[in-house]
């Protein structure tokens, strides 16, 4: 019975909170534009969800393309079928691990970040300063976030794309011998505008869910600090853990539907 | 200038406050006080809009502010200055970044209006000189002294202060407490959060003690003392015996 009771709990709060960021995201959805108003902390926020994590992405996307030919690569060679490495990697790049690498670093660098910092303040009543003074947390301190996030991740997600299918390739000619100028030509030849589209238009979403859900989580913290990790890290899991699925299902839409 | 009517609060299931009056007039300086948890700081974010009540009516200057939505109330609000118990200072800005940052966002000035204004605040808390330092480069009572200044640049007609000599040195208490006799003079209503009784009595005109989520006694010391609340004596024992005789002496 106390069992029972516990678990009826539970789920309501999470019900709860369902609904609180559901909130949120209507919020910033309705005030999106509001970026213009505090331009300053938005170029702050694209720098340092940008360019400070381009050395993660390149080595990310490097590794995904490298492990991708190698594995690919062999069996490929088992079924005499090597030729088709360039256009192995680069749809595999393309279409999925880049946006999941991408998606997944990006959801523990950018999710960590959003929650500590807006938990933060959340925790030392920087964010009830702002309330009191009539100011939206959400205008000032999400949209900022959400925006930067919007505008950085495609372009990170591109570069992972490119890291990868530069170390396919290099992987595929120097532990398969294909020819360089052949799978060079085969991945520029490979490549459908359906194959950008649906690598593109997954990062837009990852970004979106990444930094509303980093957010909301910061701004839910209350308590102490065991209280901010433990945010910390319901927001990078749940961040993680909604890439995934989104990618599931826009792979899974996409082959049905395109 | 300022009502509390009735009000009642319960969060997560426990009562915080349970049917608070009070009442605060224009010009004067308010003290509440009261144990550790007795509910003093739920009171002033209930005043500032931050915490709804679940019952009773927070009238500023004639309205009642529980049943507006945050905007609406946004004129009202802004004429009150909150300096909070960990002073909620902004730790990315420096020093005039946060002095300045309500005025920008209240966009009524010209830059360099805002300057003077900035100037004009920080060397009234006596920070002139550091502009350029962030806030975890200063000292308690400096701190202290900043959130001050953030609250005092946007002009406020009524300013809130919630445990502002708490964990200061004598000497910085006794600044911060001339800086709030000072702002008296400038018409400004204060109320002030303490448990620290000296201080209390040093700036209060009106003292409400409130323990418990509850109103125990409201009025000036002389009122307070004359209370039979056992609470009020244990509170008030540092200095009931000292008061007491005080009090009767003036009697005689
Ligand atoms: N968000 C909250 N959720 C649940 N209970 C809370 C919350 N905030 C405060 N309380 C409880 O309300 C009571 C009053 O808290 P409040 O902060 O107003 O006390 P206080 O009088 O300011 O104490 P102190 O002098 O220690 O600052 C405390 O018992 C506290 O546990
Ligand atoms: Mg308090």
């Amino acid at each position: 019975m106390i069992k029972n009771n516990s678990i009826v709990s539970s789920f309501k709060k999470r019900l709860a909170s369902l609904e609180d960021y559901t909130l949120l995201v209507v919020d910033i959805l309705k005030n999106i534009t509001s970026y213009k108003t505090s331009w300053s902390n938005t170029i702050q926020e694209m720098y340092s969800v940008g360019p400070q994590a381009l050395l993660l992405i390149i080595i990310g996307g490097l590794f995904a393309g490298v492990i991708l030919a190698t594995e690919g690569g062999h069996n490929l060679v088992t079924f005499g079928a090597i030729t088709v490495i360039g256009r192995t990697v680069t749809l595999g790049m393309i279409r999925e691990l880049g946006p999941i690498i991408a998606g997944l670093l990006l959801a523990s660098r950018t999710g960590a970040k959003n929650t500590s910092e807006i938990g933060a303040m959340q925790l030392s009543e920087q964010i009830d300063a702002l309330r009191a003074f009539g100011l939206s947390p959400t205008k000032k301190l999400v949209i900022p976030r959400v925006v930067s996030a919007l505008v950085m991740f495609l372009p990170l997600t591109l570069i992972a794309d490119i890291s990868g299918i530069i170390g396919g390739v290099f992987i595929s000619h120097l532990t398969f011998h294909v020819d360089l100028a052949y799978l060079i030509n085969s991945v520029m030849q490979c490549i459908k505008l359906k194959d950008l589209f649906v690598g593109c238009i997954k990062p837009v979403f990852f970004s979106f869910f990444i930094s509303s859900i980093s957010c909301y989580y910061g701004l839910s913290t209350s308590g102490g600090t065991t209280e901010l990790g433990k945010k910390a890290i319901n927001s990078v899991v749940m961040s993680s853990a909604v890439v995934l699925g989104l990618d599931v299902i826009f792979t899974k839409v996409i082959w049905e539907v395109l | 200038m300022i009502e509390l009517e009735n009000i009642s609060l319960a969060l997560t299931g426990r009562t915080i406050l349970d049917d608070v009056s009070l009442f605060i007039e224009k010009g004067t300086t308010s003290v509440i006080l009261g144990p550790s948890g007795a509910g003093k700081s739920t009171i002033l974010k209930v005043i500032l809009g931050l915490l709804k009540p679940d019952k009773g009516s927070v009238i500023i200057e004639g309205r009642n502010i529980v049943d507006e939505n945050g905007n609406d109330a946004l004129d009202v609000r802004r004429k009150i200055g909150m300096v909070f118990q960990a002073n909620a200072l902004f730790d990315s800005l420096t020093v005039e970044q946060n002095a300045a940052y309500f005025l920008k966002e209240s966009r009524n000035k010209t830059p360099r209006e805002i300057n003077t204004i900035v100037e004009e605040v920080l060397s009234f808390v006596n920070l002139s000189g550091t502009n350029k330092l962030y806030p975890d480069q200063l000292s308690g009572g400096m701190k202290k002294r900043l959130a001050i200044a953030r609250a005092l640049a946007v002009d406020p007609k009524i300013i809130l202060f919630d445990e502002p000599t708490t964990g200061l040195d004598p000497i910085n208490t006794k600044a911060v407490l001339n800086l709030i006799k000072s702002l008296k003079s400038r018409g400004t209503t204060s109320v002030i959060v303490t448990h620290i009784l000296n201080d209390a009595i040093a700036i209060g005109d009106v003292l409400t003690v409130i323990n418990d989520g509850k109103v125990t006694a409201s009025g000036n010391l002389k009122d307070i003392l004359n209370t039979k609340d056992q609470f009020i004596k244990d509170f008030f024992y540092e200095v009931f015996e000292d008061a007491s005789f005080f009090v009767n002496n003036k009697k005689e």
